[in-house]
C-alpha cells in the first residue's frame, strides 16, 4: 500500500511519543509515518524505541518555523544535512513564496494557513524546484461552522493552482496526539469532501514515501546521482 | 404508508466501529455527536441523503447505519469527530457490510467484555524518565497512559494524558526500566 503519514508532532511538541504514534499508525494501517516536529522541538523524545516497533518504517522530519526568509533559508540549509525529510510551515506569502524558491524543501505545509492563496509565481517555483504542497486536514476536523467553510474555499483555489501547475501534493492530519490519526481511507474520505479528487489522494498519500527514497540516494548535483 | 414494493427498499449499508477515547463514552453522547457533526458537514440536506443511524455502541464497539451510496460521506462524518462532551475521542472504522449479522460476527469481537471501565483514577504506579514524569491511568498491552506532573505538557494537543509504549521505559541501562516501581516492559507484565 506504501501509505505515509507525514506531518506528525511527537513529545515534546505533541503528547505521544515517537513509538507509541508508529504502535497507533501501524494498527491503521499506514506502511510508514514522518515524524516532523516544529523548529524548537527537534529533541525527540526516544527516538530509539521506535526501531522496536516492528512492521512500521518511521522517519524524523522537521517542519521549519521561520519569521523571515533569510532565517528560513539558512535553517533550511542546516537541516537538509540532519534529516532525510525537510518541509516547511507555511502561512505568510513571503515564507510560501520562499519555500517554493528553495530547491532543498521538500513539503511546504499548509500554505493556506494565514487564510491566504498561494501565489502564481510562488506555485510556479514550486513546480521548477519540485516543492510539493501539504494539505494538512488538521482544520476539516477540528473546526465548526463559519471557520471551516472559509478554510474549505481557501483549499479549493489552492487546489485548482496545484492542478494548474501540475504540482505533487501531500495529505496529513498533522496530528499531535495519536487520537489526532485517521486511517488512510478516512483520510481519503475527508480529503473528497475538501474537493480532492479520488486518484489524487491515493497519489497525496504516496507521496511521502517517494521523497524518502529519493532523499536516501546520493545526490551530486540535480540529476547526478553517485552510484 | 410505508412502501412494501422491494425494488424502493432503500439500501442500506453497516459501519462497524471501534472508540478511541481517553474515558468511557456513553452510547447517548455519541449519537448526539454523530448527529451535530453530521449537520454541521453536510448540512439539512446532506443528513437526510445519509440517512446514519447508531445502532448499537457497548463502549468501544459500535454499529452504525448509513445509506447504501452515501458510506464515504458517513466515514468522513465518523473521522471528523474530535471530542465527545469534552473527552477526546477518535473513531476508528473497523468495517463495512450490508447486514447487522454480518457487520457484528466479522468486525466486532465477542470478547469485548474485556474493556476495563477506565477511570480517572491512577493505580499507584509512577514513571520517572527525563523530561517525562508521572502516573500511570492505564496501561493495554504496551501502550501506557500518563496523567504528567506538568500539567501544560499537553498543552498543544488538547489531550489529558501522554501516550507512551514500554519501548520507551528501557533506559540506557539493560536492568533499568525507567520506572521507579518496577513496571518491567513486556506484554504480559504490565497489568492494569
Amino acid at each position: 500500500m506504501s501509505y505515509f503519514e507525514s506531518c506528525l508532532h511527537s513529545l515534546p511538541e505533541g503528547s505521544d511519543s515517537p513509538s507509541k504514534m508508529a504502535t497507533v499508525a501501524r494498527r491503521l494501517g499506514y506502511e510508514g509515518i514522518i515524524i516532523c516536529n516544529h523548529t524548537g522541538f527537534e529533541k525527540f523524545f526516544r527516538p530509539d524505541a521506535v526501531r522496536e516497533v516492528k512492521g512500521i518504517k518511521v522517519a524524523f522530519g522537521i517542519e521549519i518555523v521561520a519569521n523571515s526568509p533569510r532565517s528560513m533559508r539558512s535553517r533550511v540549509a542546516s537541516a537538509r544535512a540532519r534529516f532525510p525529510f525537510v518541509s516547511v510551515h507555511g502561512g505568510s506569502e513571503e515564507t510560501n513564496k520562499a519555500a517554493c524558491e528553495n530547491p532543498e524543501v521538500d513539503v511546504l505545509f499548509h500554505p493556506e494557513e494565514g487564510r491566504k492563496v498561494l501565489g502564481i509565481a510562488a506555485a510556479r517555483a514550486a513546480r521548477m524546484n519540485q516543492v510539493a504542497i501539504g494539505f494538512d486536514l488538521r482544520p476539516l476536523i477540528r473546526l465548526r461552522g463559519n471557520s471551516r467553510s472559509r478554510w474549505l474555499e481557501v483549499v479549493q483555489r489552492n487546489l485548482n493552482l496545484v492542478r494548474k501547475f501540475d504540482l505533487s501534493m501531500t495529505i496529513t492530519t498533522g496530528s499531535r496526539s495519536c487520537l489526532d490519526l485517521r486511517a488512510p481511507r478516512e483520510l481519503r474520505a475527508l480529503a473528497e469532501i475538501a474537493g480532492f479528487e479520488s486518484h489524487e489522494t491515493e497519489e497525496a498519500l504516496r507521496y511521502p514515501a517517494r521523497v524518502l527514497e529519493l532523499n536516501s540516494r546520493r545526490w551530486a548535483g540535480p540529476g547526478v546521482e553517485i552510484l | 404508508m410505508r412502501s412494501r414494493l422491494p425494488v424502493l427498499r432503500m439500501r442500506r449499508r453497516y459501519i462497524a466501529f471501534e472508540v478511541d477515547s481517553e474515558e468511557t463514552v456513553k452510547p447517548k453522547d455519541l449519537g448526539l455527536e454523530i448527529i451535530s457533526c453530521q449537520a454541521s458537514l453536510f448540512g439539512d440536506k446532506g443528513a437526510s441523503m445519509n440517512r446514519i443511524k447508531l445502532i448499537s455502541f457497548d463502549g468501544r464497539f459500535g454499529l452504525l447505519r448509513c445509506s447504501y451510496s452515501r458510506v464515504e460521506e458517513s466515514r468522513a462524518v465518523l473521522a471528523t469527530i474530535y471530542s465527545i462532551t469534552g473527552i477526546r475521542a477518535a473513531i476508528r472504522v473497523k468495517g463495512v457490510s450490508g447486514t447487522i449479522k454480518a457487520a457484528t460476527e466479522k468486525y466486532i469481537p465477542k470478547l469485548s467484555l474485556s474493556i476495563a471501565e477506565t477511570s480517572a483514577e491512577n493505580d499507584g504506579r509512577r514513571i520517572e524518565l527525563d523530561g517525562v514524569s508521572g502516573w500511570i491511568i492505564h496501561s493495554h498491552g504496551r501502550e501506557i497512559d500518563l496523567s504528567p506532573d506538568e500539567k501544560n505538557r499537553t498543552k498543544g494537543s488538547d489531550t489529558r494524558y501522554l501516550g507512551l509504549t514500554s519501548f520507551d521505559l528501557c533506559g540506557g541501562c539493560d536492568d533499568a526500566d525507567g520506572t521507579a516501581d518496577g513496571l518491567r516492559q513486556g506484554d504480559n507484565c504490565i497489568q492494569p
